[in-house]
């Protein structure tokens, strides 16, 4: 990395920094509403809990715990809002004065959303610490099994954040972009696991699964902290995502080239 | 004659510039979105219709035209963010929607109400960030920002919140932040739009300022007559999208067709055909008038209405652009051909 992007990537990250500060009341709001995976994890402790010999598919109350505390903490991680944000400047003609700086629009983006995960972290550190306490949910003390989740949850980020930038360039074309991005969030939560660990899935759901890159994202980085999948399922993962990855990172490339042309660049 | 592709002083060059919107439209209601989804109903305006032109290096030139003539058109094909339909423009010999670094290095475009500030944060911080991005060294960066801050005063409003600068604060930020990186051309839409007579004089004083400074083009619109008349010599105008005027701004404004206009508040209503007598009458509203008055007969013609008329207030005032160039256009006089661009 030169002086100048070395340079460029903290004065973003800086100023990103500062302007998220200025949302944090709404940065946990947001964290709180996000819930889903709690509410399903209480659901599945309970149906453990009251199952016949106190599990359900391999899974009891505390497994089930422990993978929603993680579920929970990885989403955080992983929440993009990048499509809406594209759309707006797309539509309102706010892509302008973007467009005019010798800096592609995406590095804004990226960095700001991980600006905003420094401001979240502290407070869902001590979220999860109650939520584990509470639970008795209980993780991996490996050190690789933690390093390993710590080079598949940024991977799976900027997958994420890459097909959710995709979706927002859908707007040089189409009018409401946005809506496309619902269906994407539920084969997301769905496939990911954010509803239940996939292997409680019928096979063939799990099957198909697969071949999306959702499994990765979510489901196995907190199989991996629960003890339920190893270091060579992480191995299989990562080059799944990195796949993906790139796939993505080409596709946006190529709309991008494209979509500029048919910007309208209203207003003013 | 030279040929003008290779004459190094020209900056600007648009070149049968043109481009049509495509417009979708839509009958309201929800049966109207879904005859729209099945098949679009979609219009082409033609906003910009083939224009040409050349701006030389450190020329001032005012780019005028009613509303909706294509200006602010033109100035987004010139910097970049909209793709011509057809036509050619060239910027310090840079295909501008190409956005090449080099080419965003060099220019900008600052837009009324556009903002590339930071909303949340001081003006300070979106400055750094643009010091960052043009890769400005530190040393430049203090200097430029002394150079700005004498003209423009930014002292004690750099490390407010933008959203809690007025109007006119935030529109100083808002240029010095467009003219950090030291562009080579300038491409201003209705800079000093909205703000009070004093914020203007400083604006124009810091575009000529830098125009001097840095030998840069500047391209401006404007719809106040006093920004063109203290920066530009030369004027395009551009009407329907068509250009129809390329020439000197003097023989516009003190030319034998010049005008002002003065304004009137009366304390008696008087009547349209009265009124007339002491000049063109242009509005009467009430109370409140407006006349056209040849620009070397205004002080006899004010003196004569003070006499003759019951008049409140008086003052007189630059007739706004559109009614120049409309008169311009209203005198049987055939408007000058465009320069010819060889
Ligand atoms: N994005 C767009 N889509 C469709 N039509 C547009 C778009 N932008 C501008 N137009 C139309 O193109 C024409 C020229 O607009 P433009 O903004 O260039 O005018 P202007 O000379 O800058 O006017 P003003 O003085 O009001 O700013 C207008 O008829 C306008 O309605
Ligand atoms: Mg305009």
């Amino acid at each position: 990395m030169n002086a100048h992007t070395w340079r460029k990537f903290r004065v973003l990250m800086a100023t990103q920094f500062a302007h998220m500060t200025v949302y944090r009341a709404e940065i946990v709001i947001w964290m709180l509403s996000g819930t889903l995976s709690l509410v399903m994890g209480l659901i599945w402790m309970q149906q453990a809990a009251s199952a016949p010999g106190g599990e359900i598919g391999g899974y009891t109350a505390r497994d089930f715990a422990s993978y929603f505390i993680a579920t929970w903490g990885t989403a955080q991680i992983l929440v993009v809002w990048v499509a809406w944000e594209l759309s707006f400047d797309v539509r309102q003609g706010t892509l302008s004065p973007k467009l005019l700086r010798p800096i592609d629009p995406f590095w804004m983006h990226y960095v700001g959303h991980w600006a905003e995960r420094i401001v979240r972290l502290p407070l869902m550190f001590v979220l999860l610490v109650i939520f584990a306490v509470l639970t008795g949910a209980q993780y991996t003390t490996q050190l690789s099994h933690w390093l390993a989740y710590l080079l598949l949850v940024p991977l799976a980020f900027t997958l994420r954040f890459l097909l959710e930038y995709c979706i927002g360039l859908l707007a040089f074309w189409f009018e409401a972009a946005e809506n496309f991005q619902e269906l994407v969030w539920v084969l997301y939560a769905a496939l990911g696991g954010l509803l239940a660990p996939l292997s409680l899935y019928p096979a063939a759901v799990q099957k198909v699964a697969a071949f999306t890159p959702f499994p990765y994202m979510l489901g196995l980085p907190c199989d991996l902290l629960t003890g339920k999948a190893d270091l060579s399922d992480v191995l299989r993962g990562f080059f799944i995502l990195l796949a993906w990855t790139v796939g993505f990172g080409l596709l946006r490339a190529l709309m991008w080239r494209h979509g500029v042309r048919k910007y309208g660049a209203v207003g003013a | 004659m030279p040929v003008p592709t290779t004459d190094p002083d020209i900056t600007v060059r648009a070149a049968q510039l043109r481009k049509a919107y495509t417009v979708t439209e839509k009958e309201p209601g929800f049966l109207g979105s879904l005859r729209a989804f099945v098949r679009p109903n979609t219009r082409t305006v033609e906003a910009v219709k083939g224009v040409s032109f050349e701006l030389r290096g450190g020329e001032m030139v005012g780019f005028l035209g009613p509303n909706g003539a294509g200006k602010t058109t033109t100035l987004k094909m010139l910097s970049g963010l909209l793709h011509p339909t057809s036509g050619a423009a060239t910027v310090q010999g840079h295909t501008p929607q190409k956005r090449g670094t080099a080419f965003l290095k060099q220019i900008t475009l600052v837009m009324g109400q556009k903002q590339q500030l930071i909303w949340d944060l001081p003006a300070q911080d979106s400055f750094l960030v643009n010091q960052a991005i043009y890769e400005i060294p530190d040393a430049e960066y203090r200097a430029t920002m002394r150079e700005f801050d004498e003209v423009l005063d930014l002292s004690g409003i750099l490390s407010k919140q933008v959203r809690k600068l007025s109007l006119g604060e935030r529109m100083k930020c808002e240029l010095a932040a467009a003219l950090l990186h030291r562009p080579k051309v300038l491409f201003l839409d209705e800079p000093t739009i909205g703000l009070d007579v004093n914020m203007q004089e400083r604006i124009r004083e810091f575009v000529r300022e830098y125009n001097a400074r840095f030998n840069a083009t500047v391209m401006l619109t404007s719809h106040y007559m006093a920004d063109v008349t203290a920066l530009c010599q030369r004027i395009l105008v551009i009407d329907g999208g068509e250009l129809v005027f390329d020439g000197d701004l003097s023989a516009l404004t003190s030319g034998p067709d010049a005008r002002k206009t003065v304004r009137l508040q009366l304390s008696r209503p008087e009547t349209a055909a009265r009124l007339s007598t002491f000049g063109e009458l242009i509005r009467l509203d009430g109370l409140d008038v407006e006349l056209a008055v040849p620009r070397g007969e205004v002080s006899a013609r004010a003196a004569a209405m003070l006499t003759h008329l019951d008049v409140a207030d008086l003052t007189v005032v630059d007739p706004p652009i559109e009614q120049v160039i409309g008169q311009l256009f209203r005198s049987d006089k055939k408007p000058e051909p465009v320069k010819a661009l060889a």
